[in-house]
């Protein structure tokens, strides 16, 4: 069964951790989205790269022994080193005036860089060591323990009491730091105590997805929730839930497809998290109501089919052929626009009023724009079959009254009136 | 002596970095006027607001709330920034940013009752949004947004408000009703400093002005000081001067070349 990963002696553990880990990623990865810092975590994870290979080799040289003390050790050494990245970006931008893209990508590069090159050397003198430092690249949550839950448990509740003590503060600052200040909000502990969780998530976080992939953890839960809400605590309450189960299935995944295709092998666990949470991210945006792809097609779709529709019955109106299938003619039959007429179709009542109105936009838009905008006669045809099938009837109403209701439109042709205006 | 003047600013210098921004600033207002803070681009204008909410900390002068400072007072001034200063697409409803008018009197970890959410709806009918309540800010045209940050600014219940550029981008049917409701909040006895920039309106709308051009040029009621002369000063091109001289002072304090 699916929920055995969170029962079996073996994998209860990396699963957990996992879950708990991408928890903690996805809520501040909402604060540092907002406030669109997107980048500092990329920066940081790397940057506490150098910090992780320096505490494993302080660990070989003086407790080699300690295995329990090795992970408390690790996390120390890569919390100070990615707050040594964010101090270095902050001085970069403020004494030395350098862009806050360049100063990222300055940090990102130097501080792995030089975890990269300590790590090379540190193969050689310690291989055993290097091994356990290689996994903090991308990651590796199989080797979890019950004591790495609870390190992780702890740091998580400590985010989301954070978060939800301190919600409306944290939503003031997000949307409008000046205003939060000037009501007297402390806005710098505020900042700083943001920043401080993002480093202890990604500290948390690069021991299940490694330094390369952890910012991808921080932003993809919320992408995808920020297609579903226009509100911050739902923003919050998804983008944990996808990140929660990115962890999760990223875990199954991980154990469960090799066991799929009987394959003695095993796949990394922190590419699967994050392929997971990919792929929230993927459906979100195709398919979400609001703004995703499919929606939107469908939206556009329906327009065209309108502008269609409303040009057919503006041929019949001006006793034109229409250009159309005899099954689009059918269509609007049974709408009620068309009558049927021995050998064709003709306007209903309904269709006639319609098509009136069409007419008297596009004409109205022709009038606008001569007499207003101080366009050529001859070119406002084109742009006026488009708004004709754009235009409000709150703007019609207030074209009315610009233009006094005028009955003939730049062509002489005369502007069919509004009954009951 | 303190208690006759809404606000007095004594001596107020602020930089940026090593730039000055506004120089030695001194002038007092009392309370109940509807005050104008006019001058060109990069007068200062803002940057006066900011400094008197403590946004920015000046480098020298005070600025008094009823002969007190900021701190004692928070709550009887409030704020409206320009309204370009915020990302509209960010995740929440008109109700719940006027609700933010509130937080300053929030304690760290309370959440808001019922009773400030009835208060915020009464403001945002106050500004003639109610019916845009549940709206993501996204939504709202341009003089709903800034009726929006207005709307906030109410719920703060101040006794000052200071407003930056509240008529910025809003087309005149908006700006005539925020400025009835700016007369209604004056006669209810509330001093009220607007950041403007149409000189054609100074005087129909505001009692005393505040004309500033990195140096206070002039305060005082309007009748009194909104001159031709002042005007000239405020907006010719002896600041101009003053400006350049800044500016090469800031290139060789950072060893530029």
């Amino acid at each position: 069964m699916i929920w055995d990963a969170l029962t079996d002696p073996v994998l209860r553990a990396p699963t957990l951790g996992s879950m708990l880990m991408c928890l903690a990623s996805a809520l501040v990865g909402v604060i540092v989205v907002l406030r669109k810092r997107s980048l500092v975590g990329e920066a940081l994870s790397h940057a506490a790269y150098p910090g992780v290979v320096l505490a494993a080799l302080f660990t070989a040289l003086f407790f080699p022994d300690s295995e329990d003390g090795f992970a408390f050790i690790i996390l120390i050494g890569a919390f100070l080193s990615a707050l040594l990245g964010l101090w270095t970006i902050e001085l970069l931008q403020t004494k030395f005036r350098v862009k806050a893209d360049a100063a990222l990508c300055f940090v990102l590069s130097v501080f792995f860089g030089c975890g990269i090159l300590i790590a090379s050397r540190v193969q050689f003198t310690h291989p055993l060591w290097y091994q356990k430092i290689q996994m903090f690249l991308y990651g590796q949550a199989a080797t979890m323990t019950d004591q790495h839950v609870v390190i992780y448990g702890s740091l998580c509740l400590l985010t989301v009491l954070f978060i939800a003590l301190l919600y409306h503060p944290i939503q003031a600052v997000s949307f409008d730091r000046d205003f939060a200040k000037s009501t007297g909000i402390a806005v710098q502990w505020l900042e700083g105590a943001t920043f401080f969780l993002l480093v202890l998530a990604i500290v948390i976080g690069i021991r299940s997805v490694g330094v390369v992939l952890m910012s991808g953890m921080l932003i993809a839960p919320v992408v995808a929730a920020k297609q579903w809400t226009h509100r911050l605590f739902t923003l919050f309450v998804l983008s944990a839930l996808f990140g929660t189960l990115s962890g999760f299935f990223g875990n199954y995944f991980s154990t469960e497809i090799p066991r799929w295709v009987s394959g003695k092998f095993s796949l990394p666990t922190g590419p699967m998290i994050l392929l997971c949470a990919s792929l929230f991210c993927f459906f979100s945006l195709l398919l979400s109501p609001g703004s995703g792809l499919l929606s939107r097609c469908f939206r556009i779709y329906k327009f065209r089919r309108k502008c269609r529709q409303e040009n057919v019955l503006k041929a019949y109106w001006k006793g034109d052929e229409p250009d159309a299938s005899r099954f689009f003619l059918w269509i609007l039959y049974m709408q009620g626009w068309l009558r049927k007429d021995g050998a064709g179709y003709h306007l209903s009542p309904d269709g006639r009023h319609r098509a009136a109105q069409i007419v008297r936009l596009h004409r109205l838009w022709e009038v606008y724009l001569v007499d207003y905008m101080g366009q050529g006669v001859e070119r406002v045809h084109r742009n006026a079959e488009e708004m004709e099938h754009i235009l409000t009837p709150e703007l019609e109403k207030e074209l009315t009254i610009l233009l006094q209701d005028p009955k003939r439109d730049p062509h002489h042709q005369p502007i069919p009136g509004k009954e009951g205006l | 002596m303190p208690g006759n003047s809404a606000v007095k600013v004594e001596h107020l210098t602020v930089n940026y970095d090593k730039t000055p921004v506004l120089w030695d600033i001194s002038f007092e207002v009392p309370p109940g006027k509807l005050v104008g803070i006019i001058g060109p681009n990069g007068a200062g204008k803002s940057t006066l607001i900011k400094a008197a909410l403590g946004i920015v900390k000046p480098l020298s002068g005070k600025v008094l709330f009823f002969g007190r400072p900021l701190k004692k007072v928070r709550q009887r001034v409030a704020y409206v920034p320009q309204r370009s200063s915020v990302d509209w697409d960010f995740p929440i409803t008109a109700l719940d940013v006027v609700l933010m008018g509130r937080y300053g009197r929030l304690k760290w970890v309370k959440w808001p009752q019922a009773a400030d959410k009835e208060a915020a709806k009464a403001a945002l009918e106050m500004v003639g949004m109610l019916g845009f309540a549940h709206r993501q800010i996204g939504q709202l045209s341009g003089g709903q947004q800034q009726r929006l940050f207005i709307a906030r600014a109410l719920l703060e219940e101040a006794d000052i408000y200071l407003m930056d550029e509240p008529f910025a981008g809003v087309d005149i049917a908006t700006e005539q009703a925020i400025v009835a409701l700016l007369e209604k909040l004056k006669t209810q006895g509330k001093t009220l400093f607007v950041v403007h920039h149409d000189l054609n309106t100074v005087e129909r709308y505001f009692d005393w002005v505040i004309m500033l051009n990195m140096c206070l040029v002039k305060a005082g009621p309007t009748a009194e000081v909104f001159q031709s002369d002042a005007i000239v000063r405020t907006y010719g091109k002896s600041a101009v001067l003053l400006d350049e001289a800044a500016r090469l002072s800031q290139h060789k304090a950072s060893g530029k070349k």
